[in-house]
């Protein structure tokens, strides 16, 4: 241009379109370009960072009191289960980044709404957007906060409640704490507006990749659990179990040892993060497994819990000459979906509830007691006390992430096992991860967390 | 006219450049010394060639003409390259090192920035490991971006090649190492505003002009060179043996109170199950190797007046000093010259390369040859119940895949895997120059430079520990990077009244550049013996892409020298970037210089003592447009899809702002001469404030960002050079040394918002030196208890700070411990000879920086991580109530003092003997006898001596894993960080030279 053309022709040289991304105006014209955003918004819990596995073990780490070893030398995972949490710890900051990164695209999602062609879609999508940004608000407000039951949830400083996306950074982007409280009404108020939308838009998605009804009603039994809101969490349970779509597995081991890259969830799934050779990673798979890094191992504490004769022990490698240490095979598909609610957690939600609560909403909780144990292999119970109730969670839903929401709300306590063991009680500074560093540092309005 | 240039010694300079002084008139010597020109009456020719002082010789009536050349003394009487031209040393006002062919090639190095390491001031050169190949930091002058590129603009032959890194791994390549060194005929290196303006928006980093070797009119002359050697490694590292890591690794699994059976099962598995003490492997010795390294030149040239050609062909083979690390590059080039008419030149240079790497895996993996320094001494590197690598089966299970040893043998991956990159790089220009008047020319230049670039990767089943049970695993990648260059410019030069010499250049450029590649990722292969994806039957993942950029711009210099003695130099360029926001398309980067050559001065060109004495100042403002192509636009993108079901999520935030880093930079210096030049140098003082940095500025990730890319912040830096040549003995035994030093200060002194975390304790923060490592100050260990200490360090009511200590890392107070940019850096040349001997060594010196041992954190902490082996330190840990000690408490996994603090912190600095050369050059008699031109035999060492306290493999050292990865931002702050990063090798090559 500069040889022939004008000024002009070569300024026009200049506009040079991307290629691999396309420009943030144009990308939420039609409905399909909503769908694909909420599409979008499945992908990112999907990452490592999320349910892709830090979440759970971490959450499990923390909690743990000598059920688990972590042997590997990664050093975030090793201050997670020492319970020595550094303000920069890196799964600490990824954990955050990545939920509040997913938490925009499905606010951009929920303010795109108007763009779905038909009140089906739009009911469908808002619900699923919904459930996902409540997914990851809860998780992560009991990552980062007091528990509900520690002190006054409506003045413990909680997470911030970003509802709106981003599309300019502005003062107002330094948001502040709302409280333990704030955080968990907004989790209530999206769920139960989740579950009537889908349940208006009935959907047919029954391949059982996205969240529908029943995966909002299961997130909401476990909320209500958490908050010791027994009534409830029985009712949410039971719309699950009663709808009869879903039947557990009938080996325990099957529900974890489906073949690679069998996409779509097994009759005990109500939702799951599909993995498969292309998508998504399982890193449950990385550090668990005993082909991989194996970096957890599996204390006697833990299998001694196991009643001899429960299939699920069958799970766990053991070495018979007690020279290998015991691994985990709950993670060994390297392609295995992660199994974020089973029917299994059902049942003893609701056993548990009812129990408290005295009620029997559903069924008694013997009877669901005895479905888990009967599953196992085990032989039914008679009588049923609180211990049984927690024991029998405990080794069902052990590994899968439950471990630090159950500490806490039960008001257990764990012990740091370094050379002198400090027994934390479930209100332990030390039981909640600090506010990344990098967050307080942007952020000036961020109020640490107490110890860091 | 015609004539002879003769040396000192009567014999016939080739390659001698003859010009009529004020025009563009000229001819060149052939082979022996002689030419022939047509000049106007009253001419002057103007004699010069590199190494020798340039002669004004006055034609008069004479038709014949003899000269002879003297030996330069300094480079004063040098043609010197800068942007779209040349002038003499003598007539610069800008900052301007030049170095030559000597300086640059026969090197046993892969790229010519290695040869010139702490060869000119102000320009600080450090290779990242002893890998081969590898990206190299180059500094000139500091560091004048956060978010931004921070290596120099390189120009060769007048265009811009490409230096993208398209490394699939976080480790970076470098594709200046596809040009030839020994291709080099000279490099200048612009580093004030005064030099660099004229390359506008690319100019912040400094520049670096390469100009290959061009064929001279005479006989054909060959070249032959011939150069082989060997490596190893400059340092090791002391670990435990097998017996001291029984010992303290015992002593640590006690104090975390684990049981006297666990543990003694513990060693035996780590064993292979034999006793513990029946092994004692040095893993460091394993991936170590003697490396060798050939290299074979053949070069011809020559022409005759009308036509020149250069051709140069090199094989060079290199092997790493890590097992498996090898280096293969063949190169061609072919420059030709051609005068088509009385007016019109025109030629090309053409360079083909291939180069071909086995790579190793980057620092940070598993994988990687050094890490196997983590593995327990007591392991055997053959685990007798298999007689395979230890790690290769599981003894139980037969299958790949065991817990045995502790962790992934990455030896298996050296054995059963690959890592192969090869790059066909073509870099062309041709070029028309019409001299429209004696003092008017017109130059037209095209240049296009490609960069095709494979990768391909096989990981056999035996490594699934380390890539999952997939029974193998593939990776290919392609990628193109290509770049259209086009320059036109004309250049005026005149004389007025013998007192007014006026030289303007004006000229346009456009450039686009495009970057397209594509990989496949596979496993499940039938066996180990098929290799490539075309034999997987599990493609996992593919991906492909495309990017583009353009630059207009718009450039003009104007120099005047008033009487020979008052110079100005005035520059511009007008920049126009695709990359920038729509509100900010075009910058305007103007520079000026003002040089006064005092000893022309009447008053003092009869001075004895002083030769030259020539004080300059230029002031001027460059850019930095070394940022992603598209990073002012939102951006929606489509990688977001889940289980094949298409998705897209947000990417960016717009920034429709956007616009160049611009650096303002103020250069006052001096050159000066003693003695007819026994002594000469230059001493330079300068300030570059860089302000809009353009910076991924940290936002509240809640927003679902973490970085806006938005011009905020401002950065300094200000630094001082010497360069000091003294010729100390002349005659038949002669002796120089050259000897230069700088010093750069870097200040962060903005950023609008809060400190950039790097990776371990690096920080951009406001106040201090880019990259200072910020973290807790490590206070020693408690005598009581063992505990590692850490100094409070908050501020008391009083203002004062609270230095007690605490055992709890989270109650300190994050503080600047360290800054890894050195304080000082040089290097001191002597160069000896006599007869046909010559001695050359280079000392180059490093002061005043700091290292972050990343990898202490796993092998200095006394088993408090894990079962790595540790450094030999941590024998002298805490024992016993009282211990005075520095090494905490050995107690396996306890987390004591494994924190990130200044315990980490180390002293780089180092002093190297970077090279030495000793050679012998037969006689031209002698060798004239065996129908040799000449014939040169030399002995070479690389890195033979490093004098440092750094405990460390190299001092010399930036981990690759993050000073390669997608976040410049990154790369740039995490400087000086050592994670199982291999050492500089030690090379001793001989060689031999030929002229045919």
């Amino acid at each position: 241009c500069l040889l022939t053309g004008t000024f002009t022709a070569c300024n026009s040289k200049l506009d040079v379109e991307p290629t691999d991304s396309i420009d943030a105006s144009t990308a939420l014209t039609t409905s399909a370009d909503v769908e694909a955003a909420l599409i979008g918004c499945y992908a990112g819990i999907q990452n490592a960072e999320a349910y892709g596995g830090y979440i759970q073990l971490m959450s499990d780490l923390l909690a743990d009191n000598g059920d688990i070893s972590f042997v590997g030398t990664f050093i975030p995972p090793n201050q997670i289960v020492r319970k020595q949490i550094l303000r920069d710890n890196g799964f600490v900051e990824a954990i955050w980044v990545n939920a509040y990164n997913v938490i925009n695209r499905t606010n951009t999602v929920l303010s795109n709404l108007d763009k779905l062609d038909t009140p089906a879609k739009q009911a469908r999508v808002e619900g699923e957007a919904k459930f996902i940004r409540s997914l990851l608000y809860f998780d992560l407000v009991r990552l980062y906060a007091r528990a509900w039951n520690d002190g006054n949830p409506t003045t413990n400083p909680g997470v911030p409640l970003v509802l709106t996306p981003t599309t300019v950074i502005t003062a107002e982007s330094q948001v502040s704490r709302n409280t333990v409280a704030q955080v968990y009404e907004q989790v209530l108020t999206d769920l139960t507006t989740a579950e009537a939308r889908l349940i208006t838009a009935n959907p047919t998605n029954n391949n059982g990749f996205f969240a529908n009804r029943y995966a909002v009603a299961a997130l909401l039994s476990r909320v209500y659990l958490q908050q010791g809101r027994f009534a409830e969490s029985a009712a949410a349970a039971t719309r699950v179990i009663s709808s009869g779509r879903y039947t557990l597995v009938p080996e325990y081991a099957d529900e974890f040892s489906s073949p690679n890259d069998l996409l779509a969830n097994s009759t005990e799934d109500i939702f799951a993060v599909q993995v498969s050779s292309q998508s998504g990673v399982n890193e449950l798979n990385t550090f668990y497994s005993v082909n991989r890094r194996g970096d957890v191992n599996i204390n006697e504490q833990l299998i001694n819990l196991f009643e001899p004769g429960d299939e699920r022990l069958d799970l766990f490698l053991i070495d018979p000459t007690g020279g290998d240490p015991t691994y985990s095979g709950k993670y060994d598909v390297l392609y295995g979906n992660i199994k974020l609610f089973r029917l299994a957690e059902m049942y003893l939600n609701r056993a548990e509830s009812n129990f408290r609560a005295g009620t029997t909403t559903g069924a008694r909780p013997l009877d669901d007691i005895n479905i888990i144990r009967s599953r196992a292999g085990l032989n039914p119970l008679t009588t049923l006390s609180i211990e049984d109730i927690l024991k029998e969670r405990r080794l069902e839903l052990a590994l899968e992430g439950f471990r630090l929401g159950d500490l806490k709300r039960n008001q257990e306590s764990t012990v740091d096992l370094s050379s002198t063991p400090v027994v934390l009680p479930y209100n332990s500074p030390r039981l909640i991860f600090p506010i990344p560093l990098r967050e307080i540092n942007a952020n000036p309005n961020l109020v640490q967390n107490e110890g860091y | 006219i015609s004539g002879q240039v003769t040396d000192g010694g009567g014999s016939g300079l080739p390659g001698v450049t003859v010009l009529e002084r004020g025009t563009t008139n000229g001819a060149s010597t052939d082979s022996d010394g002689r030419f022939s020109l047509s000049v106007q009456p009253g001419a002057t020719l103007v004699i010069s060639s590199i190494g020798f002082e340039t002669q004004n010789v006055v034609v008069g009536d004479r038709t014949t003409i003899p000269v002879t050349l003297k030996t330069s003394a300094t480079t004063l009487g040098e043609a010197v390259v800068v942007g779209y031209g040349t002038q003499s040393k003598q007539d610069l006002t800008g900052s301007v090192v030049q170095l030559g062919a000597k300086e640059v090639g026969n090197q046993p190095v892969q790229s010519f920035e290695q040869s010139i390491q702490g060869r000119a001031a102000g320009v600080f050169i450090e290779n990242s490991s002893g890998k081969l190949g590898q990206g190299i930091r180059v500094r000139v002058r500091g560091v004048a971006s956060i978010s931004g590129d921070t290596q120099p603009l390189y120009v060769v032959d007048g265009i811009p090649v490409l230096a993208d890194n398209l490394s699939s791994t976080s480790a970076a390549t470098n594709p200046i190492a596809d040009i030839n060194p020994n291709d080099i005929e000279s490099i200048s290196v612009l580093k004030d505003a005064a030099a660099s303006a004229i390359y506008g928006s690319r100019a912040s980093n400094g520049v670096v002009l390469v100009t290959t070797k061009r064929g001279k009119a005479g006989a054909t002359r060959f070249t032959l060179g011939f150069q082989a050697g060997t490596s190893r490694p400059t340092n090791k590292r002391e670990f435990l043996n097998g017996e001291e890591y029984v010992t303290l690794l015992t002593e640590a699994l006690v104090n975390s109170g684990r049981s006297a059976t666990a543990n003694a099962t513990r060693l035996r598995t780590y064993a292979a199950g034999a006793d513990p003490l029946t092994y004692d492997t040095d893993w460091q010795d394993e991936v170590f190797q003697d490396a060798s390294f050939s290299q074979y030149d053949l070069g011809a040239s020559g022409g005759n007046d009308k036509t020149r050609f250069f051709i140069s062909g090199q094989y060079s083979n290199q092997k790493g000093i890590i097992v498996s690390n090898k280096y293969e590059r063949i190169s061609t080039r072919f420059n030709v010259d051609h005068q088509a008419t009385d007016k019109l030149k025109i030629g090309i240079n053409a360079a083909l390369s291939r180069s071909r790497n086995q790579r190793l895996p980057n620092d940070n993996a598993f994988s990687s040859p050094m890490q196997t320094v983590a593995l327990a001494p007591i392991t055997p590197l053959i685990d007798p119940r298999t007689n395979l690598l230890s790690g290769a089966l599981d003894p139980a299970t037969g299958n790949p895949n065991s817990t045995f040893p502790f962790y992934y043998n990455p030896l298996l991956g050296v054995d059963n895997g690959s890592y192969t990159t090869i790059i066909y790089r073509t870099l062309s220009n041709v070029y028309a120059q019409l001299d429209i008047l004696k003092s008017l020319s017109f130059r037209s230049e095209l240049g296009i430079d490609v960069q095709n670039q494979s990768e391909d990767q096989f990981l056999g089943r035996v490594t699934s520990r380390n890539t999952g049970p997939t029974n193998g695993y593939g990776f290919s990648a392609r990628a193109t990077n290509a770049r259209v260059v086009v320059n036109n410019f004309a250049t005026y030069r005149n004389t007025f009244n013998d007192l007014h010499n006026l030289e303007f250049t004006l000229g346009t450029s456009y450039e686009s550049a495009q970057l397209t590649s594509n990989n496949v990722t596979g496993t499940q292969f039938a066996s180990d013996a098929y290799k490539t994806l075309a034999n997987s039957s599990l493609i996992t993942g593919g991906s492909s892409s495309r990017t583009n950029n353009t630059l207009v711009s718009y450039f003009g210099r104007a120099n005047y020298a008033l009487a020979g003695k008052y110079l100005l130099g005035l520059s511009a360029r007008y920049d126009g970037s695709s990359r920038f926001g729509t509100n900010n398309r075009y910058g305007f980067f103007p520079a000026a210089s003002l040089g006064w050559l005092a000893t022309e001065e009447s008053f003092l060109s009869d001075n004895k003592v002083l030769s030259l004495l020539k004080p300059r100042i230029s002031i001027g403002r460059t850019g930095n447009q070394g940022f992603p192509n598209f990073a002012s636009r939102a951006l929606f993108a489509g990688t977001s899809g889940y289980v094949g079901i298409p998705g897209q999520r947000p990417q960016s935030l717009a920034s429709p702002d956007l616009t160049w880093e611009s650096t303002t930079q103020a250069d006052a210096g001096i050159e000066f001469g003693f003695l007819q030049d026994r002594i000469s140098g230059e001493v330079d003082v300068y300030e570059k404030r860089t302000t809009d940095l353009a910076l991924f500025a940290p936002v509240a990730a809640t927003s679902g960002f973490t970085s806006l890319f938005r011009n905020v912040g401002s950065m300094r830096n200000r630094g001082v050079e010497f360069t000091l040549t003294t010729r100390n003995l002349v005659g038949a035994f002669t002796w120089t040394t050259n000897f230069n030093a700088s010093r750069n200060v870097n200040r962060v002194t903005d950023l609008d918002g809060p400190p950039i975390l790097g990776s371990f304790l690096s920080r951009a923060q406001e106040g201090q030196p880019l990259g200072v490592f910020v973290g807790p100050e490590y206070a020693g260990v408690d005598p009581a208890n063992g505990d590692a200490l850490y100094y409070l360090n908050s501020t008391n009511s009083d203002g004062s700070i609270n230095r007690s200590t605490t055992n709890d890392i989270n109650e300190a107070t994050l503080v600047p411990v360290g800054d890894p940019n050195p304080k000082w850096t040089g290097g001191l040349t002597n160069t000896f000879s006599f007869k046909g001997f010559d001695l050359t060594a280079t000392l180059v010196g490093v002061f005043g920086n700091k290292v972050f041992d990343g990898g202490a954190q796993y092998y200095s902490v006394g088993f408090n991580n894990g079962p790595d082996n540790q450094t030999r330190d941590q024998l002298q840990r805490w024992q016993k109530q009282g211990d005075i000690t520095n090494v905490p408490r050995a107690e396996y996994l306890g987390g004591n003092g494994i924190g990130l603090s200044s315990r980490f912190v180390r002293d780089g600095s180092y002093g190297r003997l970077r090279t030495i050369v000793l050679g012998y050059n037969l006689p031209a008699a002698i060798a004239q006898k065996v129908y040799l031109q000449s014939l040169r035999v030399f002995v070479q060492g690389l890195n033979l001596v490093t004098f440092t306290k750094y405990k460390g493999w190299d001092p010399e050292v930036s981990t690759d894993y993050l000073t390669g990865s997608a976040s410049q931002s990154q790369n740039n702050i995490n400087q000086g960080i050592d994670f199982y990063t291999a050492p500089q090798p030690k090379t001793f090559t001989i060689g031999v030279n030929i002229g045919l």
